[in-house]
């Protein structure tokens, strides 16, 4: 293979001193590792001539120049942290500061029996063999340059594993904090997250910052579900203004099992999220749902990729979008149905709404159809908000603008809604996600 | 309280009211028939502000005020009630939180207090418990899902928290069969009062046997061709709207 320069972002990769990444005597993270490194190579640095990067320009993300953080560990106080905190959410919660785990702003007093959680690089260098077989497991070299680059050069992130048969009572809440330093710096957090047999637990996912912080998130996420068990995964993002975001998620889910995800995307500049789901067991079911909302010099982009690689399983992939201003967004899912994958069931909606003349939505659903006793369907939609609906509202009194408000409300909520068993989670959102309308200029 | 002067409006440069007059009093009922495409429902249209009708003559006033020259929601908030023939599903919007919104909206216009929590909801179980309507109502998204008469009843229900003192029902018995049609007849029966004026606009006679109108016009053509009482509906039921336009039956 043809080794590339990688650009700007050979900065992203451990130097010489790549000795001092956590776990770097473990063979098997060393040959990980090294794969991951002829991949990042063999990939290049995607461009528009990339399908899976047509609509997403790399070129503000180069300019920024991003260089990774050191070893030493962040220094986020309880305040910066405090902003950020949901009244009301009970929760096993770990914060991630800059991409690394910090115990003193955690809160992880009274785990239940059979539920682990640790940062990950105090895992490798204390209890690796809980990690051998299991990190890069679902994930494998990754998506993309990116998810490569973070397998090369993971340093810390979050491990929850959860034993057979162990239901939680209490959601797990992981923070990613950014803080930034004076030079912008990339943070590569890695998670996995395994569930044994018949497990169940909730995940609540919120990625936060300030908008003075210029930095960048990097993320890999790995879901392995056993037989039969439930993971509910709410990932919001709500970062800065001047944060570039990128995450890959990618989710193994075994025989009968059944994985719930729910991504909210509304801020940084530039977002880029890949879900990659692979069933590997039959009548597995795995639930994809989305919201985002791009306004001026914003750019948000979701990828999925589904494969239904065996029989019988049933996926939904459910994305609405808002665009507003200038805001730009791409939606490309996939799912991909093998030959030998018999009735599958597969369900992908894509609903956009453009609020002015000016925003803009790329979107992209395609079926892969293989096998011939199969349920899929796709469909997408790109509109405005209907005259006659608008009128109803205003013929009850009800003004323009706030009438418009309602509506975008209404329609965002028809996702949100799967936040209600989370109430102040849910109310969180509602209110993020009002306050962004109350800023928008319907035109 | 409301006066239409020559009213002429075109839709898609169309001509479809002709010149139209009409008089309504205080408390007045007034029905409004026509065959099929009279001009019944863009009347109901213009009075309410609907985008796309476009007023090329004439005059409408409303307790002395050019209503033409109103917004859709000033309208509403100087107390003009459309009840929709199609209403609109709105899923993701909540019954209770829409009419607050609504009530809280006219009220905040008129200069009166916005109402808290608990005098809204009083409210709202008040007049579900006149109108015989089911307190699951509330928890519902407006007419999401709701069949044909729970929408028309759902439109009743708007009317009588918005309070307006002139509603127009925009042939509320279509699509409804008769048990339906009985019980929003009673809902807009309960509702009349010597401070509410009512447009009932329809197509057949029927609803006029459980809604007593005090005028009864004909719409033909864009304009009212004829103006009498009750009994003008019983004949033209009797001889059809040929008797009156000379065409053939619609």
């Amino acid at each position: 293979m043809n080794a590339q320069p990688l650009g700007q972002f050979e900065d992203w990769l451990p130097g010489g001193g790549a000795i001092d990444l956590p776990g770097a005597d473990l063979d098997w993270l060393a040959t990980a590792r090294q794969r991951a490194l002829a991949s990042a190579r063999a990939l290049g640095v995607p461009t528009a001539r990339h399908e899976a990067w047509r609509y997403t320009s790399l070129k503000g993300l180069i300019e920024q120049a991003f260089t990774p953080y050191g070893a030493a560990a962040p220094g986020a106080r309880p305040d910066d942290l405090e902003a950020h905190l949901i009244a009301g959410l009970d929760s096993h919660r770990v914060v991630l500061v800059d991409g690394r785990f910090a115990p003193g702003l955690s809160d992880l007093g009274d785990l239940p029996a059979g539920l682990r959680i640790a940062g990950l690089g105090q895992l490798l260098s204390q209890d690796p063999d809980a990690l051998q077989g299991r990190l890069t497991g679902v994930a494998g070299t990754g998506a993309h340059l990116f998810a490569a680059l973070n397998t090369v050069a993971m340093r810390d992130g979050l491990v929850v594993l959860v034993e057979p048969g162990v239901r939680l009572a209490r959601p797990i809440e992981l923070i990613h904090l950014a803080v930034g330093t004076e030079r912008p710096g990339v943070a590569q957090p890695r998670t996995l997250i395994a569930l044994g047999e018949g497990a169940e637990a909730t995940l609540v996912e919120r990625f936060v910052g300030t908008d003075e912080a210029r930095c960048c998130t990097n993320l890999v996420g790995e879901v392995a579900l056993g037989r039969a068990a439930t993971l509910g995964h709410y990932r919001v993002q709500t970062e800065g203004a001047q944060t570039f975001h990128i995450s890959a998620l990618h989710i193994a889910l075994e025989s009968q099992s059944r994985y719930r995800g729910l991504n909210v995307g509304l801020g940084a500049a530039w977002a880029r999220t890949d879900l990659v789901a692979r069933f590997a067991g039959e009548g597995a079911e795995c639930d994809l749902s989305g919201l985002y909302l791009a306004g001026d010099r914003q750019l948000i982009d979701f990828h999925l990729d589904v494969d239904h690689a065996v029989p019988g399983c049933a996926s939904r992939e459910r994305f609405k979008g808002v665009l507003h201003g200038k805001g730009r967004a791409v939606f490309d899912g996939r799912v991909l149905v093998a030959r030998d994958a018999q009735q599958s069931d597969a369900e992908m909606v894509n609903n956009n709404l453009l609020l002015s003349a000016n925003a803009e939505i790329d979107t992209k659903p395609q079926l892969e159809i293989y096998a011939d006793d199969v349920k899929c369907s796709h469909g997408t939609t790109v509109g405005q908000i209907e005259p006659e609906t608008l009128f109803y509202l205003r013929a009850r009194g009800i003004p323009a603008i706030e009438a418009r408000r309602m509506l975008c409300l209404a329609f965002a909520e028809e996702i949100l809604a799967d936040l209600r068993p989370l109430g102040p989670l849910h109310g969180h959102v509602a209110e993020l996600v009002g306050a962004r309308l109350e800023r928008v200029a319907f035109d | 309280m409301l006066t239409i002067k020559g009213l002429r409006a075109s839709v898609a440069g169309r001509e479809i009211l002709t010149g139209l007059d009409l008089d309504v009093g205080p408390g007045e009922v007034h029905a409004i028939m026509g065959p099929n495409g009279s001009g019944k429902s863009t009347l109901s249209y213009v009075l309410a502000g609907r985008d796309g009708y476009e007023v090329t003559g004439g005059e409408v006033r409303f307790d002395g005020d050019d209503l033409l020259d109103l917004d859709p929601e000033e309208r509403a908030q100087r107390g003009l009630f459309l009840a929709f023939q199609y209403p609109v599903e709105l899923p993701g919007v909540n019954n209770t939180y829409f009419l607050k919104a609504a009530l809280n909206a006219i009220r905040t216009a008129r200069g009166e207090a916005a109402l808290d929590s608990v005098s809204f909801m009083r409210l709202m179980k008040e007049r579900l418990k006149v109108l015989h309507l089911d307190e699951t109502l509330l928890k519902r998204d407006v007419n999401a899902g709701f069949s044909g008469g729970e929408k028309k009843r759902n439109e009743i229900f708007q009317m009588a928290m918005l309070e307006p003192r002139l509603a127009i029902l925009d042939e509320t018995d279509s699509g409804l069969d008769i048990d339906a049609l009985r019980l929003v007849a009673d809902g807009v029966n309960a509702l009349r009062s010597p401070e509410r004026s009512m447009i009932v606009v329809t197509h057949y006679q029927r609803l006029l046997d459980y809604i007593q109108p005090d005028h009864v016009h004909v719409l033909a053509k864009g304009r009212i061709i004829r103006s009498g009482g009750k009994e003008l509906a019983m004949e033209l039921e009797e001889k059809g709207y040929g008797w009156i336009t000379g065409e053939e039956a619609a």
